[in-house]
């Protein structure tokens, strides 16, 4: 999948498009901590640049933004080779993983043969 | 899966019928396998169904339980059915597809970019989801 395909259209047609890019790559690491990074420094460098005008300035964001969403995806990639127990904060009292959205089952598949 | 669950309480179903019978060498217990363990089979494996779909209430009350969750919503009192996005509620776009990304997550699917944009309003939400067979 190409990143730079992905984005078509005009400009705030393409940074809508990134914006959701970067906020679903965030949503994919396996640290909580990384993962309320990711989406929280994504949301603020966007909040960061509402106002800028000019066309070349927000080429240029954009293209600085897709750099940081193909480093995100690698970092996603590293980060789910490391499983680590859910904090407490993320609402899993039991601190096990669920297999709900971005996690990783670990309860073993059983009962049906 | 479905086959060797099937199988599986196929098997032990007849083992049970064919325990009463089982003085008798082969041909009950074949007699026994016909009728009633298919029963016993049917009873002990889950039968999925279709959907029954959303209604659209509890859809549009689930969209608004989001908004109404939503911190950057002006009032939440502005929060109708047919509100705006940006003009009842004083969204802005990025606000707009963090809104439609909670939706997607809310009804477990994902929408593409293309329909993403086109959703500007709780009324245009619900619609989308309801044209969605997947959405639950």
């Amino acid at each position: 999948m190409s990143i730079v395909s992905a984005l078509k259209g005009d400009l705030p047609q393409q940074a809508r498009s990134l914006y959701r890019q970067l906020l679903r790559q965030g949503e994919q690491f396996q640290a909580y901590n990384f993962r309320e990074y990711a989406k929280r420094r994504t949301r603020d460098a966007f909040r960061e640049h509402t106002g800028v005008q000019d066309p070349r300035e927000i080429q240029s964001l954009i293209q600085k933004g897709l750099k940081e969403l193909q480093m995100m995806k690698r970092q996603t990639v590293v980060s789910q080779f490391y499983q680590l127990d859910r904090l407490v904060v993320e609402g899993g009292m039991s601190g096990k993983q669920s297999g709900g959205s971005g996690n990783i089952a670990r309860q073993k598949d059983t009962g049906w043969d | 899966m479905f086959r060797t669950a099937l199988l599986r309480t196929a098997v032990s179903a007849s083992r049970a019928a064919a325990r009463p019978v089982a003085r008798r060498a082969f041909m009950p217990v074949r007699a026994a396998v016909a009728p009633a363990p298919r029963l016993a089979a049917f009873k002990s494996v889950r039968m999925y169904s279709a959907a029954s779909g959303l209604k659209k209430e509890e859809v549009e009350g689930r969209i608004m339980g989001i908004l109404q969750g939503f911190d950057k919503v002006n009032d939440p009192s502005n929060i109708k059915p047919t509100a705006h996005f940006s003009n009842d509620l004083g969204l802005d776009s990025l606000d707009t597809v963090e809104v439609v990304m909670a939706i997607e997550e809310e009804f477990s699917i994902e929408i593409p970019d293309k329909d993403a944009d086109g959703i500007h309003s709780v009324n245009q939400a619900v619609e989308y989801i309801l044209s969605q067979p997947d959405a639950n």
